[in-house]
């Protein structure tokens, strides 16, 4: 187990806090976030391995259900037993398991618990003050609960999608499953709303976690301004989503010598964009910004076309404009910054273990954040089924050959 | 209407941007007594559009801005100037009675102040500090600038996001800040129940960057395993194809679709009228998909433009098929799903009237869920705070005020 760089003296914040963890895909950062907290995190997954292992990438595109890089970043620091839980006996294990945590996070579609006889009423008839966080599309109930999700649906409904590309082509999707990995940070401070609602009156509670109410979470300011003048926010590629021409520009990526920048003005002082460019002709268009966007696009065009990005951004930045370099994955890799602050790390996986992944969402001075490696398939069956249910060695045995356990 | 999970815990923010203001929210909502501190000079006005006053209201532009609505809803707000010796103690003051205290200054500024985490903790022992810096407080970009979408930059986010052949893209509005904002705030809860049981307050450092980076895994492991630099996919999927952004009928109109299987591929090239398309072995599985995506998109996109989003979402959720109309927020606010879930809550603001506001994604059983109530207006916090809290007579209060230290309306 690998600590962060700071003394810690005391035990991590979820210590104590047992976590069965059912979801899949992307869902799983919320119990990846828990466990970072220090909670005991047990992913109860098929015995084939949750289908998260089948996400690449691979190392030279080879499949292997434990090197999948999604299943090494998401589950890190999480416990693994394999249970057939479309069997009787496994379902009984299952609901046992439970019945010793404090949270169970899940994410089938609406309604299969039930089925699987797992359902929220049924574990807390005997454990009465459970946690349950409930993951979906959609939600657990509604017209739309029993729709098909996926990212780029959810981000549609959501009113996500529309806001994002460039205003002549299709809306673009962001990168990967940006919204169901936030949809799970929601999952996630949910567990401990639960969590504290529970210190305090002894109650469980069931939480139900939409990943389209997620998106329009992650919408912000347009919504709001929506609500007060009714304009309806559109696609404004790299630019702010608010176009009165008075707005602040730029806030914008554009092409520099070898690459990009994020090129953003100083709110306070627009003029200091005209002392990095100077002589180019920029000051005029500033009493309409947003107004002149193209023309101050086609200005600094110019400009940047000589310079690397690294130099524009140090000669920004000295003025105090917060002007950034679009960094790719190498050079993220190769960022001094991030290798200073330790974060990204190597958590020793013994089949990847020259791996470098990322560490810790927030850094605390007294309690660890904990980065520990992603577990193989059922790597704790044994160990879990003992010393949580007593079920010894002789039994283990059988329930594996009715394929029960892996 | 708020959840009770934080009751009486008590959060002083000073913050600026979107991630700090975010944290905030969602403590409020949760049912902590959150009190913005703001400096009596007031605040910009450069927000997009503003709702009038009601009747008999008084018409302060200041209390009706979108961003400050939106960014400080259900907190109370005490107007105080911090570089002021005196204004300083009275912060001090009530970090005595305070249970957490969050900022996203720069770095300098916070020392600058001298309200910094070693010397709160002299004055509260088991304080809770929370920093928001852009990348942190150590390391070479420790005092750059940034907003959200210059870090959205940094992360790998804006080079990930886009068409192949296009520029580098910005998600929506950006992403970092609601992300660290939240991020945040369960920090920030799981610190107060770690206090709860041990008596022992922390500082806590959120660095947006590295919060947002949790999602460029994928991108960064291809780097070191394959030397593979993944660049922009647009609206494809590595599992699944087709995947898109689709045509419908009218102006600005478009449904998206995620073909998950074989089978669903199949009954997708059956709905467009198509079923000798179904039987092509050029598209029978996912990598046969993938390579002849194009020439796919032109087939589906053919059948949706005969379509509204509606009734292509429709027939394909009718075949078991993920796909969801583009909706425009104006859209999503009225839509079936989100008024069952009463995503939207009204609150009545009390120089504007009722406005809904966007609530965090989870509903539950015990109503640990809800939106606190409306965006302080200005100073709305100033009494109760130097009267209720600190005890201040009424002379020394009117004395703060004639000093500009409190004030009941900007300043500037």
């Amino acid at each position: 187990m690998t600590e962060q760089a700071h003394e810690t003296k005391s035990p991590a914040i979820l210590e104590g806090i047992r976590v069965v963890d059912l979801t899949t895909g992307s869902f799983n950062y919320a119990g990846r976030l828990l466990a970072g907290l220090g909670a005991e995190v047990i992913k109860i997954e098929s015995t084939e391995g949750d289908p998260l292992r089948h996400w690449g990438p691979f190392r030279d595109d080879k499949k292997d259900i434990e090197t999948g890089g999604r299943h090494l970043h998401l589950d890190a620091g999480k416990r693994s037993i394999g249970i057939d839980l479309d069997s009787l006996e496994g379902q009984t294990l299952a609901k046992n398991i439970i019945g010793n945590c404090d949270v169970v996070l899940e994410s089938f579609e609406p309604g299969y618990l039930e089925t699987a006889g797992l359902s929220f009423e049924s574990l807390t008839s005997s454990h009465t003050d459970l946690i349950m966080v409930s993951m979906s599309h959609f939600g657990q109930s509604g017209p739309y609960k029993d729709y098909h999700g996926s990212e780029i649906v959810d981000v549609a409904i959501g009113g996500y999608l529309r806001l994002t590309g460039e205003p002549d082509r299709e809306p673009v999707k962001p990168y990967d499953d940006l919204v169901i990995q936030h949809t799970a940070l929601h999952a996630a401070t949910a567990a401990v709303v639960g969590i504290m609602h529970r210190d305090n009156t002894g109650e469980g509670d069931w939480f139900d976690v939409a990943a389209i109410d997620a998106a329009l979470f992650l919408i912000g300011g347009p919504t709001q301004s929506y609500f007060f003048n009714g304009k309806v926010a559109q696609r404004n590629g790299n630019r702010l989503l608010f176009t009165e021409p008075q707005y602040l520009y730029p806030s914008t990526i554009r092409p520099c010598l070898d690459g990009y920048v994020h090129a953003h003005g100083n709110n306070r002082n627009q003029d200091l964009l005209a002392v990095l460019m100077p002589d180019i002709g920029l000051e005029p268009l500033f009493d309409t910004p947003m107004g002149n966007a193209d023309k101050i696009d086609e200005l600094m065009d110019l400009w940047l076309s000589t310079r690397d990005k690294f130099e524009v951004v140090r000669l920004a930045q000295e003025l105090r404009l917060p002007f950034t370099e679009v960094l790719t994955p190498e050079e993220i890799l190769r960022d001094p910054h991030l290798e200073e602050r330790g974060f990204l790390v190597n958590l020793e996986h013994p089949l990847e273990p020259n791996l470098l992944q990322p560490g810790h969402a927030a850094l605390m001075s007294e309690t660890p954040w904990i980065n520990r490696r992603a577990p193989l398939i059922g790597e704790h069956t044994d160990e879990i089924l003992q010393t949580l249910l007593g079920i010894d060695e002789e039994e283990r045995a059988e329930l594996r050959d009715k394929g029960v356990i892996e | 209407m708020s959840a009770q999970a934080l009751n009486k815990i008590r959060v002083l923010e000073l913050t600026t941007a979107v991630a700090g203001p975010v944290a905030g929210c969602v403590l409020a909502d949760m049912g902590a007594e959150v009190i913005k501190i703001e400096s009596p000079g007031g605040r910009s006005l450069k927000s997009p559009g503003a709702p009038p006053p009601i009747e008999g209201a008084p018409d302060h532009p200041y209390n009706r801005t979108a961003f400050f609505n939106e960014l400080h809803r259900g907190k109370k707000l005490l107007s105080l100037d911090l570089k002021h010796e005196d204004g300083k103690n009275i912060f001090l003051r009530l970090v005595e009675t305070a249970d957490v205290v969050m900022e996203n200054f720069s770095p300098k500024i916070v020392g600058r102040l001298g309200i910094d985490y070693a010397e709160l903790k002299k004055i509260k022992n088991d304080i809770i500090c929370v920093s928001m810096p852009a990348f942190g407080k150590s390391g070479p970009y420790e005092s750059r600038a940034s907003y959200g979408p210059g870090i959205d930059a940094m992360s790998g986010l804006s080079h990930l996001t886009g068409f192949p052949d296009g520029n580098p893209g910005k998600p929506a509005q950006f992403y970092c800040d609601q992300n660290a904002g939240l991020t945040a705030a369960l920090t920030v809860m799981g610190a107060v129940r770690h206090r709860n049981r041990t008596g022992q307050g922390q500082y806590i450092e959120l660095a947006m960057l590295e919060g947002e980076m949790q999602l460029i895994a994928p991108a960064l492991m291809d780097v070191m395993m394959n030397s593979r630099s993944t660049n922009r996919t647009g609206n494809r999927h590595d599992r699944f194809a087709p995947q898109g952004v689709y045509k419908c009928k009218g102006e600005n109109e478009w449904v998206a679709i995620t073909v998950r299987t074989d089978l669903e591929w199949q009954s997708l090239a059956n709905l467009i009228g198509k079923p000798e398309v179904a039987k092509d072995n050029r598209f029978i599985d996912l990598d046969g998909r993938q390579m002849h995506h194009e020439d796919i998109d032109k087939l589906v996109e053919n059948w949706t433009q005969t379509l509204t989003p509606q009734e292509a979402e429709t027939v394909m959720q009718g075949a078991g098929i993920p796909a969801g109309a583009l909706l425009n927020l104006n859209e999503a606010f009225t839509h079936p799903q989100f008024q069952h879930r009463n995503t939207l809550v009204h609150v009545e603001h009390p120089e504007m009237g009722t406005f809904p506001h966007t609530r965090t994604a989870w509903r539950s059983k015990n109503k640990n869920e809800g939106v606190a109530g409306p965006a302080p207006t200005f100073g709305n916090a100033n009494k109760y705070v130097l009267s209720d809290l600190l005890n201040f007579s009424q002379e020394e209060q009117q004395k703060l005020k004639d000093l500009g230290i409190v004030s009941d309306a900007p300043l500037s």
